[in-house]
């Protein structure tokens, strides 16, 4: 039996071992052909393309690794914002789905109905072609000023590219949050609220100090594969020409050639954003489960 | 106080509805010009497809529509309850001979695919090719044999861990470099196999939690009857696991639907892709707000379809209440 | 009178140094029914699943059916021994995706390749004889504990076996509906069928064992015929067990 099961296993090694080398052999031979080769010292060339936006500076002189890096950022800054406001504009549709007014929790029901079942890749284009160059040319507003130039917000000069991005991603994990955070909300014993409120405390404070802190830890996992995919959905900021990683490596390739390597590139680059999001969300869960165990 | 404010937010919320929903009603009569969706029926549905052709993908929808409505209303006649499933499966190489053509049909290249029918192909081939690959993949996740359960592993995290458009834009530009030199597939059937081996992974994870509900002791009770392993998987324990992870699995499919909206990046020009091309068109310039709330509702309309579909696939299976 | 099972030695361990079986031995003819008593955590349920191999052994050696279950068996040599012997389990286990027909001639037509209507006519017969021959075509969620464990033993009953485990067939019963499953296998054992029973059912052990075996800890305490072993048990440890159980 053992032995058999050796065998098996062995014979399958061999044929994935085969499969793998006829697909490097095919790809040798075509690279071969093109006269390519594999290498990274592209990387260290001058990119010569210029980027609409950068957190640092950036000239089409600088090297396509530091492109490539000015991207990286571009994509952590949409990501992060984004992870931000989803998770409020999640938690407080969830909240409102769960709550006692019928017409704020159809209208919460309306929002995840209607957003979940339209392509993010069609809402993006909405915001960016409807919502945000649809604007004035001339900036309109006090704090915030608006046009289709870009958006002001106390000082912080955000391109529309940049907005529509972060608002797509928004609405879009906003509304699965928010199923998530229902979910959660309901898992916790009706006998709860009746707590809370048999002591006299007002229903926003009960949810946030009671019910919420107990759906935490049902929440959680569901609200990491989330943030992955927030992350991941972020490279269709490509579709309207916001420099995140994606597009700055679509363009690379296209210049240089450089499939594999820069597919390469993007592969790991993604394996560290994820790293990050899921490292900080298990610290986040072990902290928050930390907590509710020492206080019982 | 508690009800005073109840009452205020109420009235606020109901204004601001009935304000968005009077502008949005007046736009839709008296500001926007339909003209860009009603002149370009044909592209939307079948892309530029022969016009003397056209009746090929459009005979494919329309059987693909009855199809659903059959299934929705839940025939009583026996025998067409049973030729369902059958047709069902048969739909995929029916629409890819209808569309192709060979076979008696004049042949018509992928380039003039398009429109809903380029993005039910689309979401209907890589499901069908993505199903049985995900569920080989996690009985592979969950063998007893390392090699095999390592190698599922690794495929089904590294897919996850990146994002479609990058496995797309991979499919297009690599998958090429990996075959052998003389063979090429088209584009439509790259994106295919690069969604499949995407939606794969996907599938894997939520037909392993159904596996995971099916309790140990049936695969026990199926060894004492003299069941064998495979029969045993076959028989009793993928029927249950399949039908506990119908939900999810439906899930996945609206979502294959919907992103097979990537297309229009790589340059197909399925519903999404012909849309483009139209706004681009001077005629229709500036007619973004028509063109996405009319993509909007089709879409919103096919997702709901589907997910109406496997409710009542899921009611079907329930041998409880569909016996009642 | 043949035998039906022969084992001599059995050890079966799952966590080190903790044996569930301690070296157990015993022999079971044809056309008898030995009723399995002890504390819970005293290896009957192991020592009942050694004999279709649900359970693999340490080391010992068993004898089913002319056909040996060692501690090295191949799992050819285990599925010939299942066909012929059938199998009652505590949580009745049916298939609860098919209906109770198709539960009972799930394994008659893949496993014994026999035609789908003979089959059929098979498992209503069976279900006649068990007093449910209505319930045919419900499903398992729609029947009580007593009629889920009814058709169980029609179903191992389906493929003729020779020798019939009964695993604490009504552990999981509410008490008004462990009289109905009693009476179908005391039929049972009124047709002269071999049968291996772990219960805690006294009554049932009185009247219808031939032999009953008491284990506690891993091994056999004692094994006498009913009447000595209600009346005067010859160990202690069964004294004690029956005071508690009356």
């Amino acid at each position: 039996m053992r032995r058999r099961n050796l065998f098996i296993q062995l014979g399958i090694s061999i044929a994935l071992l085969a499969l793998l080398g006829l697909l490097i052999n095919n790809l040798a031979v075509n690279l071969i052909r093109t006269g390519l080769g594999l290498g990274f010292g592209w990387l260290a060339r001058p990119a010569g393309f210029a980027l609409a936006e950068s957190a640092l500076p950036f000239t089409p002189s600088d090297s396509y690794l530091w492109a490539l890096t000015i991207g990286w950022l571009n994509s952590l800054k949409v990501i992060v914002a984004g992870l931000v406001l989803a998770t409020v504009l999640g938690v407080a549709a969830g909240a409102a789905r769960s709550s006692g007014n019928r017409l704020l929790s159809s209208l919460a029901g309306g929002y995840v109905a209607l957003i979940r079942q339209v392509p993010l890749l069609l809402q993006l284009l909405f915001w960016y072609f409807v919502a945000f160059l649809g604007l004035p040319a001339a900036p309109m507003g006090g704090l915030i000023k608006l046009s289709n130039q870009g958006i002001q917000l106390l000082g912080l000069n955000l391109s529309v590219e940049f907005c529509a991005v972060l608002v797509g991603l928004t609405v879009f994990t906003g509304a699965s949050i928010a199923e998530i955070v229902r979910g959660g909300i309901n898992a916790v014993p009706r006998g709860q609220w009746e707590a809370f409120r048999s002591l006299g405390l007002a229903e926003g404070l009960g949810l946030r100090r009671i019910v919420l802190p107990q759906a935490l830890p049902a929440i959680l996992p569901a609200l990491t594969s989330q943030y992955l995919n927030l992350a991941k959905n972020s490279t269709l900021a490509i579709a309207v020409g916001y420099a995140d990683l994606y597009a700055v490596s679509d363009t690379t390739i296209t210049q240089t050639g450089r499939a594999i390597e820069g597919f390469l590139l993007l592969l790991l680059s993604f394996l560290l954003l994820n790293l990050l999001i899921s490292g900080g969300m298990a610290a986040f869960n072990s902290a928050v489960l930390g907590r509710l165990n020492r206080s019982r | 106080m508690n009800r005073w404010l109840d009452r205020s937010i109420t009235l606020l919320i109901l204004a601001l509805i009935g304000w968005a929903g009077w502008s949005l009603l007046h736009w839709l009569l008296v500001g926007a010009d339909w003209s860009v969706v009603t002149t370009n029926l044909p592209l939307y549905a079948v892309g530029s497809f022969p016009a003397d052709q056209r009746w090929r993908p459009l005979l494919w929808m329309a059987v693909l529509i009855t199809l659903t409505l059959l299934t929705l209303v839940g025939p009583k006649r026996g025998w067409v309850r049973r030729w369902l499933p059958l047709a069902w499966i048969a739909m995929a190489p029916l629409g890819l001979w209808l569309l192709a053509g060979g076979l008696g049909l004049l042949p018509v290249g992928t380039r003039s695919w398009g429109g809903l029918t380029l993005t039910l192909l689309l979401t209907g081939g890589s499901g069908a090719l993505a199903l049985p690959l995900g569920i080989l993949l996690a009985l592979g996740r969950r063998s007893d044999l390392p090699v095999l359960r390592w190698s599922s592993a690794g495929y089904i995290e590294l897919m996850r861990a990146v994002p479609l458009i990058a496995v797309l834009f991979f499919g297009q530009l690599l998958i090429p470099l990996f075959l052998p030199p003389g063979l090429e597939i088209n584009r439509v059937l790259r994106a295919v196999v690069a969604f499949a081996l995407f939606a794969a992974a996907y599938i894997a994870e939520d037909v392993r939690g159904g596996l995971q509900a099916i309790p140990p002791t049936q695969r026990e009770a199926a060894a004492v009857l003299g069941l064998s392993p495979v029969q045993t998987l076959q028989l009793v324990v993928l029927p249950q696991a399949l039908r506990i992870a119908l939900p999810s699995l439906t899930n996945q499919a609206v979502g294959l639907l919907q992103n097979t909206s990537l297309m229009a990046i790589l340059g197909l020009v399925e519903l999404l892709g012909i849309s483009r091309s139209l706004l681009a068109n001077p005629a229709f310039i500036g007619r973004y707000l028509e063109v996405y709330l009319w993509l909007a509702a089709v879409y919103w309309l096919a997702c709901t379809a589907m997910a109406l579909l496997a409710r009542h696939l899921e009611f079907q299976l329930d041998p409880v209440r569909s016996s009642r | 009178m043949t035998v039906a099972i022969l084992a001599s030695d059995l050890v079966k361990s799952y966590t080190p140094g903790l044996r569930a079986l301690d070296g157990v031995s015993l022999q079971v003819t044809s056309g008898e029914v030995l009723v399995v008593m002890g504390p819970s955590g005293s290896g009957k349920s192991t020592l009942i699943r050694t004999f279709n191999g649900l359970e693999t052994l340490d080391s010992g050696e068993l004898d089913v059916l002319g056909v040996r279950l060692d501690a090295a068996h191949e799992e050819r040599q285990v599925r010939a021994i299942r066909r012929r012997v059938g199998m009652v389990f505590q949580q009745f286990n049916l298939f609860p995706h098919l209906s109770i027909l198709e539960n009972i001639t799930l394994a008659p037509i893949k496993v014994q390749k026999r035609s789908k209507p003979d089959a059929a006519a098979r498992a209503i017969a069976l279900l006649d004889q068990m007093g449910i021959g209505e319930q045919a075509h419900k499903f398992p969620a729609q029947l009580s504990g007593g009629q889920q464990q009814r058709v169980a033993i029609a179903r191992a009953l389906a493929l003729d076996p020779e020798v019939m485990l009964f695993d604490e067939p009504t552990s999981a019963l509410d008490p008004e509906r462990v009289k109905e499953v009693l009476d179908a296998m005391r039929q049972l054992a009124k047709r002269g069928m071999t049968m291996v029973v772990v219960t805690h059912e006294l009554g049932f052990a009185r009247e219808v064992a031939d032999r009953v075996m008491f284990m506690d800890q891993g091994q056999v305490v004692e094994t006498s015929d009913p009447q000595t072993f209600f009346t005067s048990a010859r160990e202690e440890r069964s004294r004690r067990f029956l005071s508690q159980m009356m």
